[in-house]
């Protein structure tokens, strides 16, 4: 009789391990996933085209407005300091990629600067950003 | 007899670690990377930028590559001649097919605007390029 009644005490508590279990698979998805995007803080009209795609892994993002000012992670940046701006993000993510959102009316030279700036800090992919047309 | 059997319940009490701190850890941390968790949507077209010592050779060996200029005022020069936007792609076209995986090197000036770049690089790939180098036009 009291054995009974053990038991049942036992099965009226609820079984938290699946949950446990689901509630730890997210955690680690997020985490695995996470990636702290430093937004340039700038807001540019990209040019549009058909073939844009997402890019592979990009997460420096580097705005050039239509006055040719360059904006890495909320702030301006003068053209020489590029280079050890882009240098600071990939050492802090060394497999990242740079992502170049170009106003349409920024002129190529500044588009070219930070891309020579990404090179010579050692990133191969880069993607210019346009808006699917 | 009730007496023995509560002693025996405590005890499997204590012996049972209380994971609701725990739990509470876990789902704060969760909440913290659903909410902090942003996915990157922007949409770009890959470039690739030869070394400086790569652009003399690439701008010279015109022969394998398709050269695409674009000049100070934002025209498009193939072939040395003037080539509107909407006409860039077939002419794209037509000179990706002489040869396979022919890429294609877009020279620019200094003071031409991205939009006609990506203009260029659109029309590139929609025609099946997608090697594409960006050099810096020599004006």
């Amino acid at each position: 009789m009291d054995e009974e009644r053990f038991d049942e005490e036992e099965e009226s508590e609820i079984n938290l391990t699946p949950m446990l279990d689901v509630v730890f698979i997210m955690l680690i998805f997020f985490i695995v996933t996470a990636v702290f995007v430093k937004s340039p803080g700038v807001s540019v009209t990209e040019p549009s085209a058909v073939t844009a795609q997402t890019p592979g892994g990009g997460s420096i993002f580097v705005a050039i407005t239509s006055q040719d000012q360059v904006w890495i992670d909320g702030h301006k940046h003068p053209l020489p300091a590029v280079r050890g701006e882009i240098e600071r993000l990939k050492a802090e993510n060394p497999e990242s990629g740079i992502v170049i959102q170009s106003d349409e009316n920024a002129h190529n030279s500044t588009l070219l600067h930070v891309m020579d700036a990404a090179k010579a800090a050692g990133i191969n992919d880069i993607t210019i950003a346009a808006k699917l047309k | 007899m009730r007496k023995h059997l509560s002693s025996i319940k405590q005890e499997e009490d204590e012996n049972e670690i209380n994971l609701t701190p725990m739990l509470d850890v876990v789902f704060i941390m969760l909440i913290f990377f659903i909410v902090t968790s942003t996915f990157i949507r922007a949409k770009g077209i890959s470039a690739q930028r030869p070394d400086q010592s790569q652009q003399q050779q690439v701008v010279q060996n015109k022969k394998g590559a398709i050269l695409v200029i674009i000049d100070n005022s934002d025209r498009i020069w193939i072939d040395g001649l003037v080539i509107d936007q909407r006409a860039v792609r077939p002419n794209i076209v037509r000179l990706a097919s002489e040869e396979a995986n022919r890429p294609l090197v877009v020279q620019v000036d200094s003071q031409s605007s991205t939009n006609t770049l990506v203009d260029v690089m659109d029309a590139a790939r929609q025609a099946g390029v997608t090697n594409i180098s960006i050099v810096a036009g020599t004006s």
